[in-house]
């Protein structure tokens, strides 16, 4: 999914980039999904995540005049999101997390997906290394390819291929089939 | 088994929107910093930003040309004090030198034989 944000044309970006404060209330609509949820996932609590998303918008904001398109934009939004993201959980090396019951809903059901099996996921990628944990919200949350990853981590693409092979192997040891729990279950 | 484990991630990764009182606090934030009076500020902010900076390289230059004149003053005091001295000292073996030579003249005045105190006269 490299295209730009639904809902928000290159038009809009001209306008919020003049001053238009309508046409950036809508730059923010547009975006802010995905800087919360890469930031929510990368630092496992709302909190700081709404810290994190409030200062990528206000640095945004600064930088504004520079983007070119909502491509950029959007390429320039998931870059300084997971690079605060990564800094911020090297400062500290260990974050005191509020347990992801007592979170707002980090997973969407709305597919009608096993929610258990969703959260369980969510532990599991807290549990990765920051670099790792990007690699993976990159590819499967913004559905970026190994090569754009790359681009936006200025990581190696080799590296990048590395992190989701070994990220998805550790998700898999420690994730249950359904197919062998229900098997299991059957047997007991 | 990948497959499946993949299209469950995506399941469980699909984005999440923050809260609406989050959402609508966030766009007045940003936005009042780019509105009317913010781009007036920065306009002021970025015209007076050189201003400071003429200020400050005007004050380091002004300091720079003060101790420059200090030094020249304070070496242009010592270079008059040292030919004060010296004047005084020449002035002082002016003196001196009038004295010996004074007290030369009497001593040899005193020494020298008067010719009605020659003897046998």
């Amino acid at each position: 999914m490299n295209e730009a944000a639904p809902g928000f044309s290159d038009e809009q970006l001209a306008k919020a980039r003049s001053g238009d404060t309508a046409a950036l209330g809508s730059l923010i609509q547009a975006h802010q999904r995905s800087v919360y949820s890469l930031a929510l996932r990368m630092l496992g609590t709302r909190e700081l995540a709404e810290d994190l998303t409030q200062e990528v918008f206000m640095q945004l904001n600064g930088s504004l005049k520079s983007m070119a398109s909502n491509t950029h934009l959007q390429f320039w939004l998931r870059k300084v999101t997971t690079y605060r993201a990564i800094d911020q959980l090297r400062r500290r090396s260990r974050i005191e997390m509020t347990p992801l019951d007592d979170e707002a809903p980090l997973v969407s059901t709305a597919d009608g997906g096993d929610p258990l099996l969703q959260r369980h996921l969510q532990r599991l990628l807290l549990e990765l290394s920051p670099p790792a944990r990007a690699v993976l919200l990159l590819r499967y949350q913004e559905d970026l390819d190994p090569i754009d990853i790359a681009r936006t981590l200025d990581m190696p693409i080799n590296t990048v291929k590395s992190h989701l092979k070994r990220s998805l192997e550790i998700l898999r040891q420690r994730t249950p089939h359904p197919e062998r729990s229900r098997c299991e279950d059957q047997s007991t | 088994m990948s497959e499946d484990l993949e299209s469950r991630l995506r399941a469980a990764l699909r984005p999440v929107a923050p809260g609406d009182e989050f959402t609508r606090n966030l766009i007045a934030r940003v936005t009042k910093d780019q509105g009317p009076e913010a781009n007036a500020r920065g306009a002021r902010g970025r015209s007076s930003k050189p201003s400071a900076w003429w200020l400050s390289a005007s004050m380091a230059a002004s300091l720079l040309i003060a101790a420059g004149v200090q030094h020249h003053l304070q070496e242009r005091r010592e270079t008059q004090r040292g030919l004060e001295a010296r004047r005084q000292v020449i002035e002082a073996l002016r003196v001196t030198s009038q004295k010996l030579n004074l007290a030369y003249e009497v001593i040899k005045s005193e020494s020298s034989p008067r010719a009605d105190d020659e003897p046998g006269v």
